[in-house]
């Protein structure tokens, strides 16, 4: 075995250059690569950290935002511990899109995930046009965790993986609980309905 | 210095002398004058040694002192004689280098006349060349003049006498390079236009005399392009006319794509020699990104061809909208098996194009590699730039998009294939599974083959994802409800069996139902635990053709597959939780309500017995070959309907069900020590029945129940310390000392205070 307690996928949604992929790389290589290309497809990451003096290896996987790539993108939700969905905050047409990812949030994802959705790029303040309380009130409404980055300041990108990793952590420490003093096909996949906090409900 | 130092003592000690006035001090300080005076007198001695050796010295000294001063003046001398030497050699080299200098001087003008000749002879040559319409002559002319310095061939005439001539020259030159190109570009539109392939190319090879390295390649690729795209007119024309009853009729756009990309290569592979040769490695790109523009057109209209002959936007249109609302009726469903043959060509045209894609994408790194070999940045930096060129070509596009639609239908095939291998089961009997096991699975592994054999690795991913979907959620969601159903309580209690003749008798129940369902909840336990085999092993054959196909790909790609690939190692986890999920109904329906009457019979039967009693039950058993016919009947009905390993399964949980039942009876019964061998009687034969029906070793979980009989066989109570403690010899004690004190209670004829009194 790794040397690993948890291992959890956590895959990154959202339209075409909202910043998906800058996000990954600043997390897991600490850089930020001027002109990305469009991503091709699903790329992959790993990263390992730690929570409370567990390591917690996280297999990010940061998904294409072209519409043509959307079937292959799709089959990976299902599997996701967490979902997080980006837009741009200096985009209002990438906010507008945000329905219909929850809409496919809904068909494909499995019910027991974490979701976070992730306004991007706040280092350009002058250009912002979808204000902070706008997008808390979208990801209230879908009860989804909210946080605005900067994938090129690198504001608050830690703070977003290392949050999931520490609340994926918690439930699982949880999940193990449960599973031992009740038989484990209570927590059957397409029957049980989540019982975690922060995750969403349709 | 040890002379004075007496000196001083001896000044101060006389002054104190003169003080001195009793006659004991005054003798004292005269012993030390006395003493004194002895050891300089040695001093001096010894002073005195020295001044012989000291002499000698002195004398060698005076003899060197000549010696010293021809050194002087020999030393003078060498050095004015290496002084006289270096300016002696400055002066020699000195006119080296001038000589040097003169000579290169002699031969660049060499050169430059010869650079002179040469453009005479050029100007002469290109003239009668071109006049001979001998164009490679007259091309090999400019070249070189091309390759002349023309600004140092003007410099290096002051005098005014021949510039005219040079002049005239160079403007002659000059014109012919002009009038070249010009005749080279017509000659060539011209070949191209008549269709004169040897022209053709002879002009091709002009181009790169003349500097026109990209001109003639855009030109030559152009040519190129329209050759490729008549041929590919015309097998699309050829494909058109073929019979639907051909037999390549259901890949004829793959084929068509073939075509066009094997035509290509083999232009590459016939081209290549000729563009090296004669433009020099490191231009392929250039003539390959003109091709590609015109490969991209050609597939263009293939793929269009394909998606209205196939009708396949219709096609994903409709299994968008059957996959959007599940729940609606089969009969208003797309048919899936309708897609089977779409999507096998879908595949083979990916294939086709990946490999193509690779291959020029291999032949424009190799020629990259040779043309800049001593410049990594350069070659990285031309390498980028035909990844991001292929990356963004229409093809590559049209592919994606394509595999995108594949992914939708192929999903959608392999869950409704699935799910009507579900509702098509049906078992044999002599099967221990039903068909939807094999079935299914057999679904799922064409998919993902086929996934395979398509060479995208995002699309293999995704089918990978989606098969772990299909058999994670909705195949063991099939097994898991039919296990939770759970195993129809047994016939033997009584009250279930009165509740099922009162149905029966009101006509409710089918007796054939209970066996129907008992049947069925069998075969989903073989079900569940051929599902959970098979998972592995498709994980195991995956894995493989994932690992041949995909060899060559980055160690980046082949992670992703293999993440993929793991979740249905999770998925086989998952079949077996259903399968531990239905041992444990059967445990409680089937094997609980059976042991507990055989447990109960033991019960009943005293074990407090006489010898008479004892020799009685040699002939009449009381319980246990009653006990063995009834687990034999059982066991017998079990084992025909279940896997071996289900049925090994079953067997293990039986014997702990019987020993922890036993367990409980034991400690209930009193024995004497006749019981006591009676009872061991008994569970040698239970061990003995049990073994022979089972592979696994059962006598493990008998072993508490052994010890029990060891305890109760004995003579007396401290015996028990022969095999306790440090005389246990191999034996390990599964009894606390607790309970050994307890089995040993059980015997009537044992004294408690004996018990008690035992150190364990």
């Amino acid at each position: 075995m790794e040397d690993y307690k948890y291992l959890f996928k956590v895959v990154l949604i959202g339209e075409a250059g909202v910043g998906k992929t800058c996000l990954v790389r600043r997390f897991t290589q600490g850089l930020f690569p001027p002109g990305q290309g469009a991503t091709i497809g699903v790329d992959f990451m790993i990263k390992t950290v730690e929570i409370d003096g567990e390591k917690v290896k996280l297999q990010i996987w940061d998904t294409a935002g072209q519409e043509r790539f959307r079937s292959i993108t799709q089959s990976y939700y299902r599997s996701a511990n967490s979902l997080i969905l980006v837009y741009d905050v200096c985009c209002q047409a990438s906010f507008d899109s945000l329905p219909t990812w929850i809409q496919e949030i809904e068909t494909y994802a499995s019910t027991k995930f974490c979701g976070y959705l992730v306004g991007n790029k706040t280092d350009k303040i002058n250009d912002k046009e979808i204000p902070t309380h706008i997008g808390q009130q979208f990801a209230d409404r879908y009860e989804m965790d909210f946080i605005e980055t900067s994938a090129k300041e690198a504001d608050n990108v830690d703070k977003l993986f290392y949050t999931i990793a520490k609340k994926l952590s918690k439930e699982a420490k949880q999940g193990e609980l449960i599973s031992d003093d009740t038989t484990k096909f209570n927590t059957d996949n397409t029957t049980s309905i989540s019982n975690c906090s922060g995750c969403l409900k349709f | 210095m040890a002379a004075s130092k007496t000196d001083a003592t001896s000044v101060s000690s006389l002054d104190t002398v003169e003080n001195l006035t009793d006659i004991d001090s005054i003798k004292a300080a005269f012993d030390k004058f006395c003493v004194e005076e002895v050891t300089i007198n040695s001093d001096l001695e010894k002073l005195i040694e020295n001044q012989g050796r000291l002499e000698n010295k002195m004398g060698n000294m005076h003899k060197v002192i000549p010696n010293i001063q021809i050194l002087e003046t020999d030393s003078k001398n060498l050095s004015n004689m290496v002084a006289f030497t270096s300016t002696l050699a400055e002066n020699v080299s000195s006119k080296v280098r001038q000589l040097d200098l003169a000579k290169s001087r002699v031969t660049s003008c060499i050169a430059r006349v010869e650079d002179i000749l040469d453009l005479k002879f050029c100007t002469d040559g290109v003239q009668t060349a071109l006049q001979n319409e001998d164009y490679e002559k007259a091309a090999s002319h400019v070249h070189r003049f091309r390759n002349l310095d023309e600004n140092v061939l003007r410099m290096s005439l002051t005098s005014g006498e021949s510039s005219d001539t040079l002049d005239n020259s160079f403007k002659l030159l000059h014109e012919a390079e002009n009038k070249l190109k010009s005749i080279v570009n017509s000659k060539f539109d011209a070949a191209v236009h008549s269709g004169d392939s040897a022209s053709v190319e002879r002009f091709f090879k002009i181009f790169p005399l003349l500097g026109l390295y990209d001109e003639g390649l855009t030109k030559f690729g152009k040519y190129l392009s329209s050759q490729l795209s008549e041929t590919a007119d015309k097998s699309i024309r050829l494909a058109e006319a073929m019979g639907s009853e051909d037999k390549r009729a259901n890949v004829m756009y793959a084929d068509l794509a073939t075509q066009l990309f094997e035509h290509i290569a083999k232009v590459v592979e016939v081209r290549q020699p000729i563009i090296e040769t004669y433009y020099g490695a490191g231009r392929l790109f250039t003539l390959l990104k003109i091709l590609q523009v015109e490969c991209d057109r050609q597939s263009r209209q293939i793929l269009q061809q394909f998606k209205s002959k196939r009708n396949f936007d219709h096609v994903v249109q409709q299994v968008q909208q059957s996959t959007m609302f599940q729940k609606q009726p089969a009969s208003e469903k797309y048919e899936p098996k309708g897609l089977d043959i779409l999507l096998s060509e879908v595949v083979l045209l990916n294939t086709r194009a990946e490999l193509y894609l690779r291959f020029i994408k291999r032949r424009s790194t190799n020629d990259i590699e040779a043309g800049f070999q001593n410049d990594v940045n350069i070659v990285k930096e031309k390498i980028t730039d035909v990844d991001t060129f292929l990356d963004n070509c229409d093809l590559k596009r049209l592919m994606q998009e394509l595999i995108g639609s594949y992914i939708l239908m192929e999903e959608y095939f392999m869950r409704e294939m699935v799910l009507k291998a579900v509702s098509m089961d049906s078992f044999d009997t002599g099967q221990p599974t039903s068909s939807m096991v094999d079935d299914s699975f057999f679904i799922v592994k064409k998919c993902a083959r086929r996934s395979l054999s398509s060479g995208s690795v995002d699309g293999v991913c995704a089918m990978l994802n989606h098969a772990c979907t299909v058999l994670e959620q909705d195949f063991r969601e099939v097994l898991h409800s039919r296990i939770r159903v759970g195993f129809p309580s047994d016939q033997y209690l009584s009250v279930a069996y009165n509740m099922v003749q009162s149905s029966l008798q009101q006509g409710k129940l089918q007796s054939s139902d209970t066996e129907k369902q008992k049947a069925q909840f069998l075969t989903t336990l073989n079900n569940a635990e051929a599902s959970c085999e098979y998972c592995q092993s498709l994980k195991t054959m995956l894995e493989a053709e994932v690992s041949k196909s995909f060899h060559q790909s980055s160690e980046h790609t082949k992670a992703k597959l293999e993440s993929c690939l793991s979740d249905l190692g999770a998925a086989a986890n998952r079949f077996k939780d259903v399968l531990e999920f239905g041992f444990t109904q059967l445990q409680s329906n089937a094997v609980k309500p059976r042991v507990k009457p055989l447990a109960d019979g033991y019960l009943s039967t005293s074990h407090n017995i006489t010898e008479e009693d004892f020799s009685n039950f040699e002939a009449n058993d009381p319980w246990v070959q009653n006990c063995i016919v009834q687990l034999d009947t059982m066991l017998a009905a079990f084992k025909e309907s279940l896997t071996s390993g289900n049925y090994d399964k079953f067997v293990s949980l039986i014997t702990s069900e019987i020993t922890s039942q036993m367990e409980k009876a034991v400690l209930k019964t009193a024995f004497n020590r006749l019981g006591g061998l009676q009872f061991d009687k008994e569970l040698r034969a239970l061990v003995g029945y049990l073994s022979t029906v089972t592979t696994w070793t059962i006598r493990d979980k008998f072993a508490r129940l052994t010890q029990m009989a060891t305890i109760l066989n004995l003579e007396k109570v401290t015996e028990i310390l022969d095999y306790w403690g440090p005389n246990s010899g191999p034996l390990t004690w599964r009894l606390t000392p607790t309970e050994v004190r307890h089995v040993l209670g059980l015997r009537v004829d044992f004294r408690s205070d004996e018990i008690k009194k035992l150190k364990l």
